[in-house]
């Protein structure tokens, strides 16, 4: 429903890569975090975030980050974020230490290969 | 959504429509209730039509229609209605229905356009859940979709019982009345008629116009009936009718074309006695002695002038209306019995007619001998002696009752055209969308009184990635069909915009769309994007007139990016074209009704169109007007007319300020100005995106801490002291501790990402001003 953001779900292996593009705030963190959440069945060994076309993150939305790691890791899961170089959001996560509950990679390749 | 318009479209059930349509609400929204209320007759209450998830009982329960109350409210809202938490709520609280079921947070919306309100679409939720807009615009389209099949519904029932009592009313006239339908056969004729010609109803139906006029006039009266129904226009015929002895009577036809839901239906005529008439203009060819004689004979009214236009003789019959005598009616004092609120128009056109010598024929009421008012047509002719004008001579006839005819069902069409253009205007957006860095200005003009309305429209709006896209579009076919699929298209176009980047893939979309449908439907469209910062253009055509760009260097069409229009072939190649609009240069969108003409080449007026632009002022506002003005003229449009003009707006570069209300559906739009006044002002994209983010953060404090929904509202000022930026958030409330790690890490981002941070509480609210200098990555 949301039109800031957009999801792609696809599964690839043991692995599901949710593609978030578009902007992420408080209006619409709730929606993202459940589609997210139903996106990742329980046999799956890691949910891969790819960031590539997100554009904006408020703090909402980076405490939806922080929430569905402690909900997979309950599941033993594991979230990871591809988050590349040229993206704007990158001080953003560091200051807020993304980085303690998700593994944050330049590429989706090797987000997929770890 | 889509699936639900065809089906209202298609005419099916209300009931089974609100059905599909709460069902499609709960799914889409996520909600566990979902209920369709509608007003009762009376006003004070509101029905459940039906809903989703309801225990058995509740359909078919009324609720109070007070606006202390959620239903009540939303019902004369102007929009969705979005309660996050009812024990929050001050506005109104919930509906018993609500409180029953333990109604946390809800969404409701209003059905049917302002002062013809049907009733309200509620959305649910026993636990607290956030709507967003989108979910907002989402189920104000539901409202919509069920708005217009009401709407039609209601229309359907109207028309049947105007019809109904037409015929009844027909009946009760002395009047000679028949009706045809679409394809000229003669379906209804009146009993006035019937007693006329002595025949009975079967014989006259069918196709079996003109049957009883005389041999003589028949051949021409079909030709004046084939070339006026060929062409939709009136028909008046003077001719001579059998009657019920045989013999054959002077009539004056009078036939009107009729349309329904905008489609030709046929012709509904009058035939109105005028052999008095007739055989007094023969007598007078013959001799005035004879005139005379049959002048008092005849219960037609008759009178003649002198030379001045005095009056110098009335007949019996018209003594015998009017209830006066001879004497009071020689003379000027005729106009003394015409209605006071005709009589300035009529002395005039009479004085007028007088000194030219011309032909006097008018319709007026004038004063009966009971006192009352009746139409009458009045009809004179100059007589001359050798050379010599010496005066009128004129007959009247008393034409009440065929007038009055003619203003129900005036009234009948009129209702017809009200409702079409109310449904049109309800699909159009009310106001045109906000649009950060962008001007725009659009008129809608329908098409001139008789004509039905048709289904043009035109739509903006901010897609993701911050490019705007714009859409003009013509539904084929006019009427009540016609404005509801432009609904439909305008929808489909709003929908595909948004995920859709690519012009010509949105066009296949809809085509696609469309094509999967059951109705016929055809649309002419021209799909724009724009990118306000730099100016690029994408656009596609689906047989439509080019788009008018607007530069300093003159008018030019941007041509290219044709397809045939949507709904003619099922996999149709749309093209998509591109251009750069200068800096201040403007767009206009428009649809043929502005260029269209049937006595002037296309060519000659697109050529018409880029001048008149060119030469325009005023901005967009005068743009539009002088495009109207200059091409349309004052002549009422043969077909309705949209316009759409857009100019990107300079970016302030100095400081900016707005105040915005207080929800979280602010951030989006302040995000975007925001994000334009930095790149203006050369902030690189992260830079951009980690202050845009620190002030949303500190707007985002204010939001959730403003007091009471509603009223409240947030201050943000930003401006350059040369390469530093100060950024400046106040609301009118208190920030409490910091409580949740959430909210922690929103003070931390604003810390963190800032030059400076001071947080003071000035004039009982909360003040952050921020600092950066740009250029620079400050250390961490």
């Amino acid at each position: 429903m949301s039109t800031l953001a957009e999801i792609d779900v696809e599964r690839q292996g043991g692995t599901v890569v949710a593609r978030l593009a578009g902007e992420v705030d408080m209006t619409n963190a709730g929606h993202v975090r459940d589609e997210l959440l139903v996106a990742v069945p329980n046999d799956v060994l890691a949910l891969v975030v790819d960031l590539e076309g997100c554009r904006y993150l408020d703090s909402a939305a980076i405490e939806v980050v922080f929430d569905i790691s402690r909900r997979l890791q309950r599941r033993r899961q594991e979230l990871r974020l591809v988050v590349p170089d040229s993206s704007p959001l990158g001080r953003v996560l560091e200051l807020t230490e993304v980085s303690s509950v998700a593994a944050v990679h330049s590429t989706l390749e090797s987000a997929l290969a770890q | 959504m889509a699936e639900l318009g065809q089906r209202a479209l298609a005419g099916v059930d209300l009931d089974e429509l609100i059905a599909g349509a709460a069902d499609l609400a709960a799914r889409e929204l996520g909600t566990e209730h979902v209920s369709l209320l509608e007003l009762t007759a009376d006003g004070l209450g509101l029905v459940v039509r039906g809903g989703h998830g309801f225990p058995d009982g509740v359909v078919g329960g009324v609720l109070g229609a007070g606006t202390d109350q959620l239903p009540g409210y939303a019902l004369h809202a102007d929009g969705p209605v979005i309660i996050d938490d009812f024990a929050a709520e001050t506005r109104f609280g919930p509906s018993a229905l609500q409180r029953d079921l333990g109604a946390v947070s809800a969404m409701a919306a209003p059905i049917g356009a302002r002062g013809r309100q049907f009733g309200v679409i509620e959305a649910l939720s026993p636990t607290t859940q956030r709507f967003s807009r989108d979910d907002a615009h989402f189920l104000q389209a539901v409202a919509n979709v069920i708005g217009a099949a009401a709407e039609r519904a209601r229309h359907e029932e109207e028309v049947r019982d105007s019809e109904a009592r037409f015929r009844e009313l027909a009946d009760t006239t002395p009047a000679l009345m028949w009706m045809t339908d679409a394809e000229g056969d003669v379906t209804f004729v009146n009993k006035g008629w019937l007693r006329f010609t002595g025949s009975e109803l079967q014989e006259d139906l069918g196709d079996t116009f003109g049957m009883s006029a005389h041999p003589e006039d028949r051949d021409d009266l079909l030709t004046r009936w084939r070339d006026a129904f060929a062409r939709r226009s009136e028909l008046r015929f003077e001719y001579r009718l059998m009657d019920s002895d045989g013999d054959y009577r002077w009539v004056l036809e009078v036939g009107t074309p009729r349309f329904a839901r905008g489609e030709f239906v046929g012709y509904v005529g009058t035939a109105t006695e005028i052999h008095e008439r007739k055989q007094m203009e023969d007598a007078l060819r013959k001799s005035e002695a004879s005139f005379r004689d049959l002048a008092d004979t005849v219960p037609v009214m008759i009178w003649t002038t002198d030379e001045r236009g005095l009056v110098t003789f009335v007949n019996a019959g018209w003594l015998a209306y009017t209830g006066t005598t001879l004497d009071e009616e020689l003379g000027d004092s005729w106009a003394f019995g015409v209605h006071p609120e005709d009589a300035p128009a009529v002395v005039a056109a009479w004085h007028d007619g007088l000194a030219r010598r011309a032909v006097w024929d008018r319709e007026y009421r004038l004063r009966a001998s009971g006192g009352e008012y009746r139409w009458v047509a009045d009809r004179g002719v100059p007589r001359f002696e050798g050379r010599q004008f010496i005066g009128y001579v004129g007959t009247a006839i008393d034409i009440h009752e065929r007038k009055n005819m003619e203003a129900q069902l005036r009234e009948v069409y009129e209702r017809e055209h009200t409702i079409a253009e109310t449904l049109q205007r309800s699909l159009l957006p009310e106001r045109l969308p906000r649009i950060e860095g962008l001007e725009i200005a659009a008129r809608y003009l329908p098409a001139g009184q008789g004509a039905a309305i048709g289904g043009d429209w035109y739509d903006a709006l901010e897609r993701p990635d911050g490019r705007v896209a714009l859409v003009v579009g013509d539904v084929v076919g006019h009427g009540l069909r016609a404005a509801a699929v432009m609904g439909q298209l305008r929808n489909a176009f709003r929908a595909y915009g948004l995920a859709e980047s690519s012009p010509a893939e949105v066009m296949a979309k809809v085509n696609r769309l469309v094509m999967t449908g059951e109705e016929d439907v055809m649309a002419t469209a021209l799909y724009l994007v724009l990118d306000r910062e730099t100016g690029d253009v994408w656009f596609a055509s689906a047989g439509h007139p080019p788009p008018l760009m607007l530069a300093a260097d003159g008018a030019h069409f941007l041509e290219g990016g044709r397809a045939v229009p949507i709904g003619a072939v099922d996999q149709s190649v749309f093209r998509e074209a591109t251009a750069v609009l200068p800096k201040d240069g403007s767009l206009l969108l428009y649809t043929d009704g502005l260029v269209e003409r049937r006595d002037e080449p296309l060519e000659q007026r697109l050529d018409a169109l880029a001048e008149t632009a060119d030469r325009a002022e005023g901005g967009l506002e005068g743009l539009c007007d002088a495009v109207l003005a200059g091409v349309i003229g004052q002549r009422m449009p043969n077909d309705d007319v949209a316009l759409l003009a857009v100019r990107p707006r300079p970016v302030a570069t100095e400081s900016i300020h707005f105040t915005l209300p207080a929800e979280p559906e602010s951030l989006p739009g302040l995000r975007r100005r925001l994000a334009r006044f930095l790149h203006a002002a050369g902030a690189d994209d992260a830079e951009t995106y980690e202050i845009t983010l620190t002030v949303c953060e500190a707007a985002g404090n204010a939001i959730e801490h403003a007091y009471g929904p509603g009223d409240a509202t947030f201050d943000v000022e930003a401006s350059f002291h040369a390469d530093e930026l100060v950024a400046t958030v106040s609301d009118r409330g208190h920030w409490r501790e910091r409580r949740g790690t959430h909210r922690g890490r929103g003070l931390n981002i604003i810390e963190g990402l800032m030059d400076q941070v001071e947080v003071s509480t000035e004039q009982g609210g909360t003040v952050v001003r921020m600092s950066r200098r740009l250029g620079r990555t400050r250390a961490a």
